[in-house]
């Protein structure tokens, strides 16, 4: 229940004699003031912030004499940092992470702009690995999600840049990342954090695969080891939250082999050598069975049907027939599990999934008429035929619990000696 | 065994830590300006000529953007078999001549073990062509204050200027001077 909810209401209750006032005061106390939630504020005033006063000392920057300009940077990274350990302990938590995050903003900064001061050329990007190195320690010592966001960011930029300028792939930067904030995550799986950690090391393995020139369907056996690492998390929202992204990646490519597949332009780019590719994913796939069935979640190891490597299927009919028969496949499992759960928001999820299959098949239909003419027939007998069967089934559950669920409520709230019906 | 984690947000660790996080910073920040220094100090000096171009930056003052004589080797100073790539990072072995100025000897995937008189600097490939290919050494910028002596050489686009750069023992490269050829033979 939301506290907010409680605090408009209550004086309702009270006033209408439902409850007591002492009551009212055992159900506020019941539901503390939330956990300051992330602070989306702080953190895009620190980022402009940071960017205004770079550009206005760096306009003048030059005719700056240099020891000056070392003492404006380390000055404004102390001021920074002082400030935001000031209003911690004065209890003003996202003003204090806000300045904490400018800090570690402007020491990545300073290490940049130092190395211009005087014209010092890295050829590796060793000086920028410092960089990572205090944001993990400062989100370690703050337990903040903001310091969290910041130094993924911070690892997909150094990175990047590693990539862009220095034409190599920084393993460093992206070990650090993966276990430093990986543990970080491990122990404290709160939801925003553990999407974008997820979306950051994704990010680091697409960079990678791009600077081996690999085919880019490497990409996805280190994007489903994030996945893997999802299935041994205790903290089930947490373990979601973190195989959300690769999840959404494997299914888009799913999506756009069905699309684009059949043609076969891509063949090479999208082949690996057969038994390397299928070994390493058979791996991850074994690795993530374990984890799921120490946690008691084989129910969803139909994730991994995106995961079929289809694309070794010659193109053409085959391979838009076995995509589109997975998709369809992925979506029911979905459906099946959003059921089973009575998750509302999966059951959205998975009947969004299913029309998106049935629009490729559509587009496949528009594309060359017959072929796939029965195909979309399927598709809409198989929609219109789950939708009934759902609510049915829906309806039947809803009254069943509302048949059993009233009495038993009753019976905890008022008196402990009242006897329990059972329908 | 506490997890790392409640052991470091301890409210009565914070404080020391935080301390010993921003001092770290610090002086890393220092130690990078120290390197600046270092590598004048203890780096090997070599002399390249260069052209500059459209010395102007709209947000970071004035910078001259330079264009190295090495910056273009034939594709015969390539020593290996396998062809360039482009962005891959290469050596290029220099030899000091009769002016001082360094002029590339060979282009390696591995550092060579330069000669005397000769030293190692390292660049990225940017393009390759049937013949030659272009290198950038992230020495192609020169920031200079605004409105000084080497902006009037804009005027005069076409002097060729004497680049010193220092390279440190442990690779990394600085320009420590730049100048005016044209000016000096005047």
């Amino acid at each position: 229940m939301s506290r907010k909810f409680l605090e408009t209401e209550s004086p309702g209750w009270v006033a209408d004699g439902l409850i007591s006032e002492a009551q009212q005061q055992q159900l506020l106390a019941r539901y503390p003031a939330d956990a300051p939630t992330l602070g989306l504020l702080p953190l895009l005033g620190s980022v402009l912030v940071g960017l205004s006063a770079l550009s206005v000392v760096a306009a003048n920057w030059q005719a700056l004499p240099a020891a000056l300009r070392l003492a404006l940077l380390l000055g404004s990274l102390l001021g920074s940092y002082g400030a935001g350990a000031y209003f911690l302990r004065r209890g003003i938590a996202d003003l204090g992470h806000g300045l904490i995050g400018l800090g570690l903003i402007l020491f990545g900064a300073s290490i940049i702009l130092v190395s211009q001061l005087y014209q010092l050329v890295g050829y590796d990007v060793s000086g920028l690995l410092a960089w990572v190195v205090a944001g993990t320690a400062l989100s370690y010592v703050y337990g903040s999600r903001l310091l969290v966001l910041l130094t993924v960011l911070i690892g997909a930029a150094v990175q990047t840049y590693c990539v862009q300028v220095l034409g190599s792939f920084s393993y460093a930067t992206a070990a650090l990342v993966a276990a430093g904030l990986g543990y970080y995550w491990w122990r404290r799986p709160a939801v925003v954090s553990s999407t974008v950690l997820a979306v950051g090391l994704l990010w680091q393995a697409g960079l990678l695969v791009a600077v081996l020139h690999a085919k880019i369907t490497w990409f996805f056996v280190p994007a489903m080891a994030i996945y893997a690492a999802g299935d041994w998390q205790a903290n089930r929202a947490g373990a979601r939250a973190l195989q959300g992204p690769p999840l959404v990646a494997a299914y888009l490519f799913m999506f756009g082999l069905a699309t684009f597949g059949e043609t076969d332009t891509y063949a090479n780019v999208l082949r690996p050598p057969l038994l390397p590719y299928l070994a390493s994913l058979a791996a991850v796939f074994g690795l993530s069975v374990a984890g799921k069935r120490a946690h008691g979640r084989l129910n969803t190891l139909l994730d991994w049907l995106l995961l079929l490597p289809g694309f070794y299927l010659p193109g053409g009919l085959p391979l838009a027939v076995a995509t589109l028969v997975v998709l369809y496949a992925h979506a029911g499992s979905v459906l099946a599990r959003a059921h089973r759960n009575q998750d509302s928001d999966q059951l959205t999820l998975g009947a969004v999934l299913f029309v998106a299959a049935t629009a490729v098949a559509y587009f496949k239909l528009t594309w060359a008429f017959l072929d796939k003419s029965l195909f979309f027939l399927l598709g809409g007998v198989l929609l219109l035929g789950l939708s009934w069967y759902l609510r049915r089934r829906n309806a039947q559950t809803l009254a069943a619990s509302a048949a059993s669920a009233p009495p038993a409520d009753t019976a905890a709230t008022t008196s402990p000696d009242a006897p329990i019906q059972h329908s | 065994m506490p997890n790392l984690l409640t052991w470091a947000s301890d409210p009565a660790r914070r404080r020391p830590l935080l301390r010993l996080l921003v001092a770290a910073q610090v002086l890393y920040v220092l130690g990078v300006a120290g390197a600046g220094y270092a590598t004048t100090a203890l780096g090997q000096h070599i002399v390249l000529a260069t052209t500059p171009v459209d010395p102007r930056d709209l947000l970071r003052g004035d910078f001259v953007r330079l264009r190295y004589t090495i910056s273009e080797a034939p594709l015969s100073q390539w020593r290996e078999a396998a062809p360039p790539r482009r962005r891959q990072g290469v050596f290029v072995l220099l030899a000091a001549g009769a002016d001082s100025l360094s002029t590339t000897v060979g282009i390696y995937p591995t550092a060579p073990t330069p000669g005397p008189n000769q030293a190692v600097l390292r660049a990225w490939v940017t393009d390759v062509y049937r013949h030659s290919l272009t290198l950038r050494f992230n020495l192609e910028r020169y920031y200079v204050p605004e409105g000084s002596g080497l902006r009037r050489e804009k005027a005069g686009r076409l002097h060729p200027l004497r680049v010193h750069v220092s390279i440190a023992p442990w690779g990394q490269a600085r320009i420590a001077r730049v100048e005016d050829a044209g000016a000096a033979k005047r």
